[in-house]
């Protein structure tokens, strides 16, 4: 829970690409004969209303009502003295102040008279929230909203090279010699944040010829001869992942020959022949829902759902390299490019 | 990484839940959580996610096992939390409903009504939220000696921390500018979580947000809140600072704010509830004819309790009925709009004594003025 830049530039999402994702949904919404879709945002929740609106909650929660006509609602459990801050950071129609959300959840849909009702991730919802419009006749609108917003719009690109440019930079930042773990993260946080970094969501693998396991880091650790630092970047509400294996001195040959073919596959949006060792494990992540990134494909049993080329995704790859562990991401659009 | 201290606390911390859920007659608790909402996960089975949901099954004196929605996060908690069994799937919540139906004559609740999900909530335990909220509630609101000082050593890292943002006010620098310092430090200082607000310009500042692009200039009131974390322990503190020299009426208006928090911290002893500190707090405005100023209108809460939660029970409301134990903490703040200067912050952590008060935080009580 560490807010940076929050702030909507109307020059990088215009408001007309707003209403545009908003029409897609209400199109949407209309096609299966649902009279509202309601959409949870939070802290570790805000990706589908940001998408939609560009509203990102720094604490407390929020519900974005939208109906198939006219502008979107949003409940805001926040001080009402709020309310001027949050209009000046999305555009929404309409923003009530709403201490219960459940409860001024379910007059506004009595007030539209909506009786079919889609939730994004209906399961997940808060109780305290689904409780009281429990007899709205709620169902999962979790496929219906995943549908709509994909593949990525050139808005939704540009952030996400914004955001991964900033998660570069930072990564740079962090080797800059330092032999220990906090001196490192206090680098990458300092740097993203001054470059604008909304979120900053930083793993770590002190010493990959120990373990190549990236933890949270909570308190410190020196660092070894070989590590690695993952980024999750948040900018204006799109986030991306970024991860660099660093080593102390020159790059094993091994590692070059890594990174060269981890380039061809993010360039390819698909695995480059030639793989220099062993694929230990490989994940997929994409903005699925209200999650900033949910996982969409991996080496294990899960199985994907289908997505339109285009998608905004992050691959992230452990290779077993002769000099040990090597761990890459970076963003992509899956299908067709590597994300600049 | 893991102190010695955490250790203890988590041991200390497992001792009571085992006890309480032997007390009330459970075998296992479910409890449910996210990065906002770890306090109570923190609490059973010492898990911060950094992404999706996660829930554990908590066993009284047995195992605990937990479900977390990334194969990163999988490892991670393993790695940390050699004890625990951690398994992922895309969702954590069908996973532990699943769980749920499967756990046969056992007896168990879930826990807590803040973080819980629906389908959990319509399942087989739905009926027993209230129970395993208030069970764990109740162990939270109360600290032990090791929990209070891994308060005093968050409350100690506030300080410092609004030591750097003092130092990185200044006229021309963006709101963002200020929180990336405060932030690279605490990171070098091992510290993860920080839940930090700030306002920044004149009488137009109704109250604290995320920082924003705005740069400061002369005259502005800068206010802020830092809540660093440590341990899992998260202390407060609450200043307010001038670029350049104070004004007469910012002057005056930070004389009634520290009449306002003196007056709160004096008030705070056991046996005292929730609702007199608050008064206490408000009468001071009440008294220099600011009355409209501590209604809902203008301000949330004169205060509420801290430990593994940033804004955590009581709140300081005049009409919170909660009485006031040795060890319980909080932050006193009667942060609120001043119809003459804007928005206006002065607070400070503070454990309950067996007499009065404790305050953690050090930061002299000032209107800060930082050149502009």
């Amino acid at each position: 829970m560490r807010h940076g830049l929050i702030a909507w530039s109307r020059d990088e999402v215009p408001a007309s690409a707003l209403d545009a994702r908003v029409a897609k949904l209400q199109a949407a919404t209309r096609e299966e004969r649902l009279d509202a879709v309601l959409v949870y945002t939070s802290f570790p929740r805000p990706a589908a209303v940001a998408w939609l609106t560009h509203f990102v909650p720094y604490w407390n929660d929020a519900l974005l009502a939208v109906f198939p006509d006219g502008a979107p609602v949003l409940l805001a459990s926040f001080s009402k003295r709020m309310n001027p801050w949050i209009e000046q950071t999305c555009r929404v129609g309409e923003v009530r102040s709403a201490p219960n959300l459940g409860q001024a959840a379910a007059a506004l849909l009595s007030e539209k008279r909506a009786s079919r009702v889609g939730v994004v991730e209906l399961d997940a919802l808060p109780w305290r929230i689904a409780e009281p419009i429990a007899a709205a006749g709620l169902a999962d609108a979790s496929a219906l909203f995943t549908r709509v917003r994909h593949p990525a719009d050139q808005f939704e690109i540009a952030l996400a090279e914004r955001a991964h440019g900033i998660a570069r930079r930072a990564l740079a930042a962090a080797a800059d010699g330092s032999r220990l773990a906090s001196h490192a993260l206090a680098a990458a946080e300092r740097s993203a944040r001054l470059d604008g970094a909304e979120d900053v969501i930083a793993r770590l693998a002190p010493d990959l010829r120990e373990d190549a396991t990236l933890l949270r880091m909570e308190g410190d650790a020196p660092l070894g001869a070989r590590w690695a630092l993952e980024l999750t970047v948040s900018y204006k509400g799109t986030t991306v992942r970024a991860t660099r294996s660093f080593a102390s001195g020159a790059q094993p040959v091994s590692w070059r020959e890594a990174q060269s073919w981890f380039e061809r596959t993010t360039a390819a949006s698909a695995m480059a022949d030639g793989t220099p060792g062993r694929i230990v494990s490989y994940r997929v992540d994409v903005p699925l829902g209200t999650a900033p990134l949910d996982v969409w494909d991996t080496d294990g049993p899960e199985t994907s759902v289908p997505l339109e080329n285009g998608s905004l995704a992050v691959l992230s790859v452990n290779l077993a390299l002769k000099d040990g562990p090597w761990l890459a991401a970076a963003p992509v659009l899956i299908g067709q490019r590597a994300l600049a | 990484m893991s102190t010695h201290l955490r250790s203890a606390i988590r041991e200390e911390r497992r001792e009571r839940l085992d006890s309480a859920l032997a007390e009330a007659g459970l075998d296992l608790l479910v409890v449910a959580g996210d990065p906002w909402r770890s306090d109570y996960l923190r609490f059973v089975a010492d898990v911060t996610p950094a992404e999706g949901h996660a829930i554990a099954f908590v066993e009284r004196a047995g195992a605990a096992k937990l479900f977390v929605e990334t194969p990163a996060e999988a490892a991670r908690i393993a790695k940390e939390q050699p004890g625990l069994t951690v398994t992922w799937s895309r969702s954590a919540i069908a996973e532990s409903d699943r769980a749920v139906r499967a756990l046969g004559a056992k007896k168990a609740a879930l826990a807590p009504l803040a973080a819980l999900p629906r389908r959990l909530a319509t399942g087989p335990l739905g009926a027993t939220v209230q129970q395993g909220t208030a069970l764990l509630d109740r162990l939270m609101l109360v600290k032990s000696g090791r929990e209070i000082e891994a308060v005093r050593k968050a409350a100690a890292l506030a300080d410092d921390g609004y030591r750097v943002f003092r130092e990185a006010a200044r006229a021309g620098r963006a709101e963002y500018e200020l929180v990336a310092e405060v932030e690279a430090f605490f990171r070098s200082r091992g510290c993860p979580e920080n839940f930090q607000i700030l306002g920044s310009g004149g009488r137009e500042v109704r109250g604290m947000h995320p920082p924003g692009d705005r740069r400061l200039a002369a005259g502005d009131l800068v206010t802020t809140e830092l809540t660093p974390c440590v341990d899992g322990y998260y202390a407060q503190i609450c200043r307010t600072l001038v670029i350049g020299p104070p004004g007469e009426a910012q002057r005056r208006a930070f004389a009634v704010y520290d009449e306002a928090l003196r007056a709160g911290v004096a008030a705070l002893a056991p046996g005292v509830t929730a609702g007199e500190v608050a008064r206490a707090e408000n009468e001071v405005f009440r008294r220099e004819g600011l009355g409209d100023y501590v209604t809902a209108e203008y301000t949330r809460v004169r205060g509420h309790g801290l430990g593994l939660y940033v804004d955590g029970r009581p709140m300081l409301l005049e009409d919170v009925p909660q009485v006031f134990r040795p060890d319980m903490i909080l932050i006193v703040h009667p942060n609120t709009y001043h119809p003459e200067v804007g928005y206006f912050v002065h607070g400070d952590t503070v454990r309950v004594t067996a007499d009065g008060c404790e305050v953690f935080t050090r930061t002299p009580r000032e209107l800060f003025s930082v050149s502009a």
